[in-house]
């Protein structure tokens, strides 16, 4: 199934990595910042865990936001960041889509600002058919409060609108990463 | 005056005649959409098998549309949103003046929304003072330079790249390269403090969903995503169609859509938005949501014939696969909303009059029924469309001619010698072309002294009938009984020849053009007629056989439409077979003919009349044609030939011209495609085919390796 998701995101021009644990998901994630020479990067729906071995791999050179982000400073200080990581609901292999959950919206800022954003997700929080998130989807509903807002993301930002050329980054990413984890649950 | 709204139509279709540019833009981009399609259907589990559920989850939505509404708001409501019934457009944007005003908004961004674009409300915030952008890239383009769109999903699609950079140099005020990458980079710039600043999002909404109160944005640029997320105040107009029961029914709108706008599962991006989260921490509760339902005319589509077009779920395939669309594309073929759904949604909420300025570039080839996600009954929609707009304007000459072309045609027969002596007058074409609007350079077929019925009637019958296999009642309509009996008797021998008991019981003409020039009152007549006469035979167990594929159409597809009471209709539609559909079966029921080598050798090319899409695109007559040994290939283009019935057979714009452009693409496939001949069982199409191609046109039955 990650096999499919994978295929099926790359083929919407998006790059997926398959790691074996939370810490090489980090190592994949402080790589993908030195190829983008990033001075910033955003973080939102992450397990402490991560950020605090993000916080170490990064070292100085990079600042890293992270929540709470105080309301005041939105939306401009996720605007500055060159690369947005956030944390994966689940994820459907048959459209290749990563599924983000969120009661704040900052976290959507984080995956929709920067020119480049990373989704964490965990292999077994992959389910096989579109139509078979339906039950993940209501059970997310009714879990959350009155406030809730659930992204699908398949791949980088995308436009047709000139001469209909797949042109990628039009607005929100021109780069999307999935890093999906094995062997380890959430 | 009615001439006055023909003639302004006529000066558009001249005018995107001569701009060749557009309109290969605009065919190039239905293409893609056609093809993209057909490859996500090919990797979809079932194929298009998902029309069936959409049309169900829409039958279903729309039928409880007042209960699903009140269940929609209430629980948004409890979500925190505010949720108001605007009736019209009016309503929408004095509430939204009055938050602008509220907030003292200077930046609303937008996200795509046609919704929004029907009721057009960017002006009168602008005039207000406040700064309205799209946030679409193709919006924004048209925005920019102040059109409409050109195309339901592609509204920018007439514009090529220096076009495009042209736009943003004028609006940025710096020189912009033409390339698509360093438009992308300015757009990018020019955007972002846009939607950083904004003080207002306003999005519309693909779905709400009944039960949970939220609704549903895709786009793939993710403009919808920073739209309702940035701004302090979210306001969303959505079309009360849109409202559906379930996550599941989401679920599959999400899919549906964006499978038949550009073959994607689903769009880049879908935000599931309920209520109003927080921006950050410690912000105050001042966030809100406004939900604005917009009913402008839908209320009352539901209860008449345009409640089909509120199963509509705007994705464009119709105007995809639309013949004269895509030579004169939206700006013609459309108010606001464009294409063959245009039609409709024009004559819902912009009212009839408006609907029947462009309703006539209808030309009934049913295709954009096939293609429906929803499987929307559009070609009957736009004929009720057409036949309530001649109530107030009267049909057009030429259509009132060709409405009565089954007349002319048994008076032609009756008169042979004369009328055809005045159909090969080039002097006597003139004079039809100017009085009744006949173009006088179609070459049309001869009138038959004797007609099919007469020959039928005097054949000697025939003996060993007393076990017949299957029995049949042959429906000749008009061709093949005024102008080819020989064909018509062809079918029949063919038909006899396996074994069938075939009659000709007594019938009417099939009324099709009465369909395609919205006389809707002659239709249900014929189709009332029809039905008396061969219903009974169909309960005496007959199997009802056409040659002509239109004759088929109208009995198997439009029949039940126009009479949707009838159970007789439904009988008869039931008991119609395409001639060679039927014929290659009793072929398979009666084990494999020996094979005949009688066409071995010959190239031939197959053209598929749009009419036979729903009854098995030509195979039957393709199969029965390569069992005879002929090499034989389906020549397609994905849309019509143009000649849409008797459309192609009127002079000018609204005919002759039209239909000639529509079949350019057509006949340059056929005759790169080293042919020996074409075939074709429509006899309308074999006019078009003949002369665009210049080529040889055959029905299948009446090959010269067959005689």
């Amino acid at each position: 199934m990650a096999y499919q998701f994978s295929e099926n995101f790359e083929k919407l021009h998006g790059i997926s990595h398959r790691v074996a644990s939370s810490s090489e998901a980090v190592d994949t994630i402080a790589a993908i910042c030195r190829q983008k020479q990033a001075r910033c990067i955003a973080l939102a729906g992450l397990p402490e865990t991560v950020i605090a071995q993000l916080e170490s791999a990064c070292g100085a050179d990079i600042e890293i936001l992270k929540e709470p982000y105080p309301a005041a400073s939105l939306p401009l200080a996720i605007d500055r960041a060159d690369i947005g990581v956030t944390g994966m609901a689940f994820a459907i292999a048959q459209s290749g889509t990563m599924v983000e959950v969120c009661d704040n919206d900052a976290v959507r800022l984080v995956s929709s600002l920067p020119a480049t954003h990373i989704g964490l997700l965990h292999e077994a929080d992959i389910i096989d058919s579109y139509f078979e998130s339906s039950g993940a989807i209501r059970e997310i509903i009714n879990r959350h409060g009155d406030d809730v807002v659930i992204s699908f993301i398949s791949g980088p930002s995308r436009t047709g609108d000139i001469e209909l050329k797949l042109t990628l980054g039009v607005h929100g990413p021109e780069e999307a990463h999935a890093i999906i984890i094995s062997g380890e649950q959430r | 005056m009615a001439n006055t709204r023909i003639d302004n139509l006529k000066k558009n279709i001249a005018a995107a005649l001569s701009d060749q540019k557009k309109s290969d833009l605009l065919l190039g981009c239905m293409k893609r959409g056609r093809d993209t399609r057909k490859a996500a259907l090919e990797s979809l589990p079932g194929g298009a098998a998902f029309r069936d559920d959409v049309r169900a989850a829409k039958e279903r939505c729309i039928e409880n549309l007042p209960e699903l509404k009140k269940q929609f708001i209430e629980n948004a409501r409890k979500r925190g949103a505010t949720v108001i019934e605007a009736k019209n457009g009016k309503d929408v944007i004095s509430y939204c003046l009055a938050l602008a005003e509220k907030h003292q908004a200077k930046i609303i961004a937008k996200s795509k929304s046609l919704t929004t674009e029907e009721i057009e409300m960017n002006h009168p915030l602008i005039d207000a003072g406040v700064d309205v952008v799209e946030t679409d890239l193709g919006e924004l383009i048209i925005q920019l330079v102040d059109e409409r769109p050109f195309h339901l999903v592609f509204p920018s699609v007439h514009k090529m790249a220096p076009d495009v950079a042209k736009i943003f140099s004028d609006a940025t005020g710096q020189q912009v390269a033409d390339d698509i990458p360093s438009i992308m980079k300015v757009v990018r710039t020019y955007l972002r403090p846009i939607f950083l600043k904004s003080d207002i999002g306003l999005t519309g909404a693909n779905i709400g969903i009944a039960e949970t109160g939220g609704i549903c944005i895709e786009t793939n640029e993710g403009n919808g995503r920073l739209v309702s997320s940035i701004g302090t105040c979210h306001v969303c107009v959505i079309g009360m169609e849109k409202i559906v029961e379930s996550i599941e029914d989401a679920l599959l709108m999400i899919l549906a859509h964006p499978v038949s706008a550009s073959g994607q599962l689903p769009t880049n991006y879908v935000t599931w938005m309920h209520g109003r989260c927080d921006l950050g921490e410690g912000g105050g509760n001042d966030r809100e949501t406004h939900l604005i339902i917009l009913d402008n005319g839908r209320t009352e589509m539901r209860h008449g014939f345009l409640r089909e077009a509120l199963y509509c779920i705007r994705c464009g395939a119709c105007m995809n696969t639309c013949p004269t669309y895509g030579i004169v594309g939206g700006h013609t073929f459309g108010h606001i909303y464009p294409g063959p759904m245009g039609i409709c949604w024009t004559a819902g909420v912009h009212g009839m009059e408006t609907a029947g300025d462009f309703a006539q570039l209808c030309i009934s080839c049913g295709l954009c029924k096939e293609i429906c996600p929803a499987k929307i009954n559009l070609p009957q929609m736009i004929a009720e469309v057409k036949h309530e707009d001649a109530k107030n304007a009267g049909h057009l000459l030429a259509n009132r001619v060709m409405i009565g072309a089954d007349k002319a045609a048994k008076l032609g027969s009756a008169t042979a010698p004369i009328a055809n002596a005045a159909l090969s007058s080039p002097l006597m074409r003139k004079a039809m072309e100017k009085t009744i609007g006949l173009s006088a350079e179609r070459k049309l077929p001869p009138f038959a002294s004797t007609t099919f019925m007469k020959r039928f009637s005097a054949r000697t019958p025939i003996d060993d009938q007393h076990d017949p296999k299957k029995q049949v009642a042959f429906f000749v309509d008009v061709y093949a009984n005024y102008n080819d009996p020989d064909l018509g008797l062809a079918a029949v021998a063919a038909l006899e020849k396996q074994g069938c008991a075939v009659i000709v019981p007594d019938q009417g003409v099939s009324g099709y053009p009465c369909i395609a020039y919205g006389d809707m009152d002659g239709a249900r007549r014929a189709a009332a007629a029809n039905v008396e006469k061969l219903a009974p035979w169909v309960k005496k167990g007959y199997d009802v056989v056409a040659t002509e594929p239109t004759a088929a159409y109208a009995l198997a597809v439009s029949y039940p439409a126009l009479l949707p009471d009838s159970q007789d209709a439904r009988l008869l539609a039931g008991a119609t077979h395409e001639f060679f559909e039927y014929l290659l079966r009793l072929e398979d029921e009666a084990g494999t003919p020996a094979p005949s080598e009688k066409l071995s050798g010959s190239r031939l090319g197959y053209h598929c009349s749009c009419h036979q899409r729903p009854l098995g695109s030509g195979h039957g007559a393709m199969n029965w044609l390569k069992r005879r040994g002929a090499d034989v290939r389906l020549i397609e283009t994905g849309t019509c030939c143009g000649m849409g019935g008797t459309f192609g057979l009127k002079a000018g714009l609204l005919g002759h011209e039209l239909s000639s452009a529509v079949g350019e693409q057509l006949f340059t496939l056929f005759k790169e495609a080293r042919l020996d001949a074409i075939v074709t069982e429509s006899s309308v199409c074999s006019i078009q085919l003949a002369e665009g191609t210049g080529m040889k046109i055959y029905h299948p039955l009446q090959l010269p390796g067959l005689i």
